[in-house]
């Protein structure tokens, strides 16, 4: 009963994400995709970067998407006018092989090389993001799973540490599910 | 006797409610009650005003902590996890509803204890309010600057039976405070009444005893008196005793002495000498004995209305013999004078005594004044003086010399009490005066400073009536009687008896003689033409006063003359005689005799 209730909640809520995404051309792009892109700058939130990751305290967060269109255009689509601890977001495409230097998080959402480029910025202040949920191939400090038909996410507190990254706590409690520490 | 005036008891209390207002102890009791309930009602509302104030800041804190924690959960969408936090406010029994809304403000998740009243859909466009029974807070939820949506949260505030409760024990706290305030103010009140009364009834207790002292001396002084006067009475009538007896004798001596005299029985100068001293001798014994008499009131009076100035001025002479060159005598006399009835030779004699008592107390001379005065004598100097309120007239005599101090001025009345060097006093002057005042319804007062001088001070009684002229002295020669007119002589001692009938033969009056009542009566009835009784008072059986009334019921018109050297009341009545009664006192001389029985018989039927 209750499981059936959350599972209606949860695509209602979805949609509504969606919606107050302001994504006009919703119909082109699966909802699933526009709720991940809100995600990404929505999580920058909760994460805590070391001094060292900003050029300057005004300096934009930059969000480096591999993989291309149309995910890219959906991420700039969704952080268009949002903020994240006064700084405006930045999206970067990424394209295959290009180095990730100067991404505060890195998204891939295709399992392209994914490994190769976590290794590359392993101990840089990057947070990783992977739909592994998709795939179930390597995953980044973030990743995006489905659970009963909704975007829910998995946290890798042992890569974020690794990666000089703070990640609240508050984060944690909405995760599905937490890799702690060692 | 001093008025005492006493408050009426109840004019003093008041109605006791008009006391306690009146009382400031009660009224500070009241204004303090007053204020403890003001400060009890400020407390309460300052205590609702803090509670809500509490109430709001708690309920914001909670608010802000559901934002601060349900915000991963509204940004990532998880509902169950933003359910889970606002269940997590179940714990507290007031929160009635905790909502979390998305930034558009569409209900993401709620609990609502009471189902009738769920969540609004929409988040309420208040933001912080209290209402009747509850209050909304509302509190932004807010990640990485950015506001992602809103907590509302809307509790209860304690009901306000709960807090009226608690309101209640002050409340309580302050009505007994009060009630103690309240009674402390009345007790202090009481205590306050209680002293008053105290201290008033304390008062009249001072009254009450200063009252009773004043009673106390009052008596102390008049059982002073009164055994003075009893003191005064023994004397009197143990000396009334003996000078009656001795008068008896001295009648006879007197009596044998002059008959001797008078008839020329004595040839002999020398003899014709030793009698005439032997006749002084009794003169001066006689004089002794009648003081006595006097003091002892005994001595019978013939009191007259008489004009005292007139007395005074004519004793100038007597007095200026008597008190010899070395002493000023001043009369200072008053005019209008009352008239009173004395004896007048028992008043020049006490004069003269006092007189004489002057002249010993200034032995280097000085001054004596007579003055004279009307007085009148009220209740309280009466009493004190141990004399009857009224009209009098007083003769004061006043030396400068030596006075007489306070011991003296007490025994000053007692017959032989003397200052004076033996044989130069007989200590009777005073005492004949008084007896003379006494018996005469006056009184004597001596006032007397030791070294300033003595002021004694007779006090005779005004008569009302003064139609009685005062009689000229008779000057003429000794009246002779003639031996048609009878008079028969009652004496029970023959031979006083003796004596009399021989003086009144001498003045060639017929004498028929009795020994006792019983045989004057039969021969009064035997002799019509007797025209007058001469009768001793004290006889035996029947007395002299008996016998003159029974003689004047059998001849109203009986001419009376007593004779007595110890009148006691059978014809002294208020120390004066009876109307229709003369009196001749033993011992008498044949002068007075002569001159006694001439007036009666020439004058009208008694």
């Amino acid at each position: 009963m209750r499981r059936a209730l959350r599972v209606a909640l949860g695509a209602y809520a979805t949609m509504l994400a969606a919606l107050a995404s302001g994504m006009a051309c919703a119909q082109a792009i699966p909802l699933e995709q526009a709720v991940k892109a809100t995600y990404l700058y929505k999580i920058a939130a909760f994460v805590e970067w070391p001094a060292g990751a900003f050029e300057s305290p005004g300096a934009p967060l930059v969000i480096c998407v591999t993989g291309g269109d149309p995910v890219g255009a959906v991420v700039e689509e969704a952080v268009t006018g949002q903020r994240a601890n006064g700084r405006e977001f930045e999206v970067r495409r990424l394209a295959a092989g290009a180095p990730s230097a100067g991404c505060h998080i890195l998204y891939m959402p295709v399992q392209a090389a994914t490994a190769a480029r976590l290794e590359a910025v392993r101990g840089t202040p990057v947070l990783t993001v992977t739909d592994a949920a998709r795939d179930g191939g390597a995953q980044g400090i973030v990743n995006f799973v489905n659970v009963d038909n909704r975007v829910r996410f998995e946290i890798d507190l042992r890569s974020a540490a690794v990666n000089h990254l703070e990640i609240s706590s508050k984060l944690l409690n909405v995760a599905s599910r937490v890799r702690p520490k060692p | 006797m001093t008025p005492t005036t006493k408050k009426p008891a109840g004019a003093v209390s008041v109605k006791p409610a008009l006391r306690d207002l009146r009382s400031p102890m009660m009224l500070v009791a009241a204004v303090g009650a007053l204020l403890l309930v003001i400060a009890g009602v400020a407390m309460v509302h300052f205590s609702e005003q803090s509670y809500r104030e509490t109430k709001l800041q708690q309920v914001d804190a909670q608010g802000r902590i559901l934002a601060s924690t349900v915000t991963a959960a509204l940004a990532f969408d998880d509902r169950s996890a933003a359910q889970e936090y606002v269940n997590a406010l179940d714990v507290d029994p007031q929160i009635q509803i905790a909502a979390v809304y998305d930034a558009a403000g569409n209900l993401f998740a709620a609990h609502a204890r009471d189902p009738a009243r769920p969540a609004p859909a929409m988040l309420p466009s208040r933001t912080a309010s209290t209402d009747g029974d509850g209050l909304d807070v509302t509190a932004p939820v807010q990640q990485g600057g950015v506001t992602i949506g809103t907590v509302y949260v809307r509790s209860l505030i304690e009901p306000i039976s709960r807090r009226f409760e608690r309101y209640g024990v002050v409340a309580l706290l302050v009505a007994m405070a009060g009630l103690i305030f309240m009674l402390l103010g009345a007790a202090q009140s009481r205590l306050a009444d209680v002293n008053d009364r105290l201290s008033r009834q304390g008062a009249e207790l001072a009254d009450a005893n200063r009252d009773l002292r004043a009673q106390i001396e009052q008596r102390e002084q008049a059982e002073t008196a009164l055994r003075q006067a009893q003191k005064m009475e023994a004397i009197g009538q143990l000396t009334g005793g003996i000078a009656h007896d001795f008068n008896n004798l001295l009648q006879v001596i007197m009596g044998n002495l002059e008959v001797l005299q008078r008839r020329d029985l004595v040839e002999n100068d020398v003899a014709k000498r030793l009698v005439a001293a032997a006749a002084r001798g009794a003169e001066r014994a006689a004089t002794l004995t009648q003081r006595l008499l006097a003091f002892a009131r005994r001595q019978p009076l013939n009191p007259k209305p008489l004009d005292v100035n007139a007395l005074v001025a004519g004793m100038s002479e007597l007095l200026h013999r008597s008190l010899g060159e070395g002493i000023v005598i001043q009369t200072v006399l008053a005019t209008g004078l009352w008239r009173v009835a004395v004896d007048a030779n028992q008043l020049e004699s006490a004069l003269l005594n006092l007189a004489v008592n002057a002249r010993d107390a200034m032995p280097s001379g000085g001054r004596l004044t007579i003055e004279t005065e009307n007085a009148h004598l009220d209740e309280a100097h009466a009493s004190a003086q141990e004399a009857k309120a009224g009209d009098y007239v007083s003769i004061a005599v006043t030396d400068t010399g030596t006075g007489m101090s306070r011991d003296v001025l007490q025994k000053a009345f007692e017959p032989f009490f003397t200052t004076k060097d033996f044989g130069k006093g007989s200590g009777l002057g005073l005492s004949q005066a008084y007896g003379f005042m006494r018996q005469s319804g006056g009184h004597v007062r001596i006032d007397s400073e030791v070294g300033s001088g003595t002021t004694v001070r007779l006090y005779l009684p005004r008569i009302a009536d003064e139609a009685d002229a005062i009689p000229a002295v008779d000057a003429e020669a000794l009246p002779r009687g003639s031996i048609d007119r009878l008079i028969l002589v009652v004496e029970d001692d023959p031979e006083v008896r003796a004596h009399a009938v021989t003086m009144l033969r001498e003045l060639g009056y017929g004498v028929v003689e009795a020994m006792d009542g019983r045989s004057a009566l039969g021969i009064l009835e035997a002799t019509p033409d007797i025209a007058m009784m001469f009768t001793d008072v004290g006889l035996p059986g029947m007395n002299g006063r008996e016998l003159a009334d029974e003689a004047r019921k059998r001849r109203p018109g009986l001419r009376v003359l007593f004779t007595t050297g110890y009148a006691r009341d059978a014809i002294v009545h208020n120390g004066r005689l009876d109307a229709g009664v003369e009196l001749l006192t033993k011992p008498f001389t044949y002068a007075a005799l002569s001159t006694k029985v001439h007036r009666m018989l020439s004058g009208g039927a008694a």
